[in-house]
C-alpha cells in the first residue's frame, strides 16, 4: 500500500465561508440510465438513496434565503424521473438561479416548453445542463448507452429552440493530455474545441461547455495503490477557497452533505435534517478530496 | 463628504476615449463627485492613457481584480476562466497590459483602496468591484438574487450596493428602500449590438434615483488604435459590432441567450 488512509486525527477539514450554492439530489440514486463512469452508481435499479420530497426542498429553499443562497442546483440520478419536478423549479426560481444536472433523455417537446415558460415568468436564470461523454455516437453511447448522443443532442435542440441556451456538461473520460493546446482559439484544435465544433454542426449556436474531471469513485473505483488523500501538509499555504465545500452543501436522502460528490456518504454527512446545522467545517477525509485539490474543480456552471 | 448627486463607472478597460467622452458628460449632468470602480486595463490599446484623466478629473478610484493583478504582479487577470480559448484571448490581453502599463501606474494602483464607502442624501453607499465579500465575484442580474442583496446590505450596513465586474448593467430596488446596481462598464459595449457604452447618475432627491446614461464615444478611432498595436481582431469586433466575442463562459443563461454569440 503505497498510501494508505490518513490516521483519523491527521485528515484536514475545510471551514465552511457562505453558501454560494444549495444542491438537491431529487432523485436519489435512480436514473434511467446506467453509465460505466457514473461517479455515484445510478441506474435504474439502484434505490440506495431514495427521493427528496417536495416539501423538504420547500423547507429548505426557505432556509437557504436567509442565509443568502446564490444558485440552486438539481441533480440525481436522473432528476426528470420526479414526477413534482415542474412545480419545485418554479418554487426554486422565485428563491435564485436555478439548474438542472441531467442526461436529457427525458426532455420531450411538452417538457422543453414547459422549462421555457418557467425560465421566461423569473428575473433567474434557469440552466438545462446536459451530459455528454464524445462527439462520437460509438464512444458515447459505449459509456452512456445506445443512443444516448442522440437523444441527447435532441434535448439541446429543443432547449435551444426555446431560448434556453443549454449547457453541456462532459468528463474527461476520453480526454487524452495532447488534445488541448494554448493556441485552441487559433488553430481549432483541441478538446474544447471538438465539442464547440460539434455542437455548432448540429446546430447549437451558442456552444456552452462545462468540462469535469473523472472521479476515481462509484463504477470507477481507485485502484488500492493509486488512491491519494490530501494530508496536513499539502494545507499550507493552499487556497482553501477554491474548494467547493467550503461554499455549497447538497440535500439528499438521510440529510445535509459536504458536497455533490461525497453525497449519501455517512462520513460527509452534517445534519439529518438542518441546513444552519451543516453550514460547519467538513472533512477532507476522500479520494475524491485529493481530486478536488489537485484540478480546483467545482460542479457549479462558473 | 456628503453628496446629492454623483456618477458612478467601472471597468474602462484601457478605452481612454470612452473614459474622456464620459467624463465630460458627467459634468454636463453637474455630477458632484465621480467614482470608478475599477478594471482600468485590460482589453483596449496605451494603458497608460486612462491615468492622467482618471487623476486630472479629480475621479475616486478603487481597484478591481485587474488592477490588483497588475500592482501586486500577479502572472494572470484573476477572472477564472477555465475553457482554453477564453484563457488564451485573457492572457493576450493581460501580458500586452502589463507590458504597457508604467511602474509608476502600476505604483498608484497600489495605493488605491478596495472599498469606497459614500454617504448620498439620506443612503449610505458601499461600493465594490465584484460583490462586497469578494473582488471578482460576478454579480449577473440574472444569479443575483434578493434574499442575497439583502442579506449583504444587512452584512455590509449599506442602504446601496455599488458594483461592476460582469460588464452588463442593472438595478434591484430591495424592501426597506435598500438598493443594489450593477454600475455598468464603459471599456466595451453590454454585448447588446450596440456601440455605445453606459455610467450610472445617482441622485438623492431625496429619494434615491437610478439613472444609465449612455455614453457615445469615436469607437472606430479606439478600433483604428486597438488594430496598431495589433490586439485580436475578436476585440476589434467587440467594439465595432457591440457583441461579446470571448469570454462568454462565465455568462448565465439568460444574459448569453440575449448575446449574439
Ligand atoms: S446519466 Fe448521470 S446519473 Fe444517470 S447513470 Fe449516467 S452519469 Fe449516472
Ligand atoms: S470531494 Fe471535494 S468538494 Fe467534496 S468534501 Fe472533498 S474536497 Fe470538498
Ligand atoms: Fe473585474
Amino acid at each position: 500500500m503505497a498510501q494508505g488512509t490518513p490516521f483519523m486525527q491527521t485528515i484536514p477539514q475545510a471551514p465552511f465561508h457562505h453558501l454560494h450554492a444549495l444542491w438537491f439530489q431529487l432523485t436519489g440514486t435512480l436514473c434511467n440510465l446506467a453509465c460505466s463512469h457514473c461517479f455515484i452508481s445510478c441506474s435504474p435499479t439502484n434505490h440506495a438513496l431514495k427521493f427528496v420530497a417536495p416539501e423538504t426542498v420547500y423547507q429548505y429553499l426557505d432556509e437557504a434565503e436567509t442565509h443568502g443562497v446564490r444558485e440552486v442546483y438539481f441533480t440525481g440520478g436522473e432528476p426528470f424521473l420526479h414526477k413534482q419536478i415542474m412545480p419545485i423549479l418554479a418554487r426554486s426560481l422565485q428563491v435564485a438561479a436555478t439548474s438542472v444536472l441531467t442526461n436529457g433523455t427525458l426532455i420531450t417537446p411538452a417538457v422543453a416548453g414547459e422549462l421555457a415558460a418557467l425560465a421566461a415568468g423569473s428575473p433567474y436564470s434557469l440552466e438545462m445542463r446536459i451530459s455528454l461523454d464524445d462527439v462520437d455516437e460509438a464512444r458515447n453511447d459505449a459509456v452512456r448507452g445506445k443512443g444516448a448522443l442522440r437523444r441527447a443532442l435532441r434535448a439541446l435542440q429543443l432547449l435551444q429552440e426555446r431560448g434556453l441556451p443549454p449547457i453541456v456538461a462532459v468528463t474527461e473520460y476520453f480526454y487524452e493530455a495532447q488534445e488541448t493546446t494554448p493556441q485552441e482559439a487559433g488553430d481549432g484544435s483541441g478538446f474544447y474545441q471538438k465539442f464547440r465544433d460539434f455542437l455548432l454542426e448540429n446546430g447549437i449556436e451558442k456552444p456552452r461547455l462545462k468540462v469535469i474531471p473523472v472521479f476515481a469513485m462509484g463504477k470507477l473505483h481507485p485502484s488500492e495503490t493509486g488512491a491519494s488523500y490530501v494530508t496536513p501538509g499539502m494545507m499550507h499555504g493552499f487556497d482553501v477557497t477554491t474548494l467547493q465545500c467550503t461554499k455549497s452543501r447538497i440535500v439528499a436522502d438521510g440529510g445535509v452533505y459536504a458536497c455533490p460528490l461525497l453525497v449519501g456518504e455517512p462520513e460527509a454527512r452534517l445534519s439529518e435534517s438542518s441546513l444552519s446545522e451543516a453550514m460547519q467545517p467538513c472533512s477532507l477525509y476522500h479520494t475524491a478530496c485529493h481530486t478536488c485539490y489537485v484540478t480546483g474543480m467545482t460542479c457549479s456552471n462558473y | 463628504m456628503f453628496y446629492r448627486r454623483i456618477a458612478v463607472f467601472g471597468g474602462v478597460y484601457s478605452n481612454y476615449q470612452a473614459l474622456a467622452a464620459m467624463i465630460d458628460d458627467a459634468r454636463r449632468h453637474q455630477a458632484e463627485a465621480l467614482f470608478c470602480l475599477g478594471d482600468l486595463g485590460g482589453f483596449g490599446p496605451y494603458p497608460d492613457r486612462v491615468y492622467p484623466l482618471l487623476r486630472e478629473s479629480g475621479v475616486q478610484v478603487m481597484r478591481g481584480n485587474y488592477d490588483v493583478s497588475l500592482a501586486e504582479g500577479l502572472t494572470d487577470c484573476g477572472c477564472g476562466y477555465t475553457d482554453p480559448r477564453d484563457n488564451y484571448y485573457a492572457a493576450l490581453s493581460y501580458e500586452y497590459t502589463f507590458r504597457h502599463t508604467s511602474e509608476d501606474n502600476k505604483g498608484w494602483l497600489r495605493t488605491l483602496p478596495d472599498v469606497l464607502r459614500v454617504q448620498l442624501g439620506n443612503y449610505q453607499l458601499h461600493m465594490s468591484h465584484g460583490s462586497p465579500r469578494q473582488v471578482n465575484e460576478f454579480l449577473w442580474e440574472s444569479t443575483t438574487p434578493d434574499g442575497f442583496l439583502s442579506k449583504l446590505c444587512g452584512d455590509y450596513e449599506a442602504d446601496v450596493l455599488l458594483c461592476t465586474h460582469t460588464g452588463i448593467k442593472w438595478h434591484r430596488r430591495l424592501p426597506d428602500d435598500r438598493h443594489a446596481v450593477n454600475v455598468g462598464v464603459i471599456g466595451r459595449p453590454e454585448n447588446d449590438g450596440e456601440t455605445h457604452v453606459w455610467y450610472t447618475l445617482l441622485t438623492a432627491d431625496p429619494h434615491l434615483q437610478v439613472e444609465f446614461v449612455p455614453v457615445y464615444y469615436d469607437y472606430e478611432a479606439l478600433a483604428r488604435d486597438m488594430r496598431q498595436e495589433q490586439l485580436p481582431e475578436a476585440f476589434v469586433e467587440t467594439i465595432r459590432s457591440g457583441w461579446w466575442t470571448t469570454c462568454l463562459e462565465v455568462l448565465p443563461g439568460k444574459e448569453r441567450a440575449r448575446g449574439r454569440w
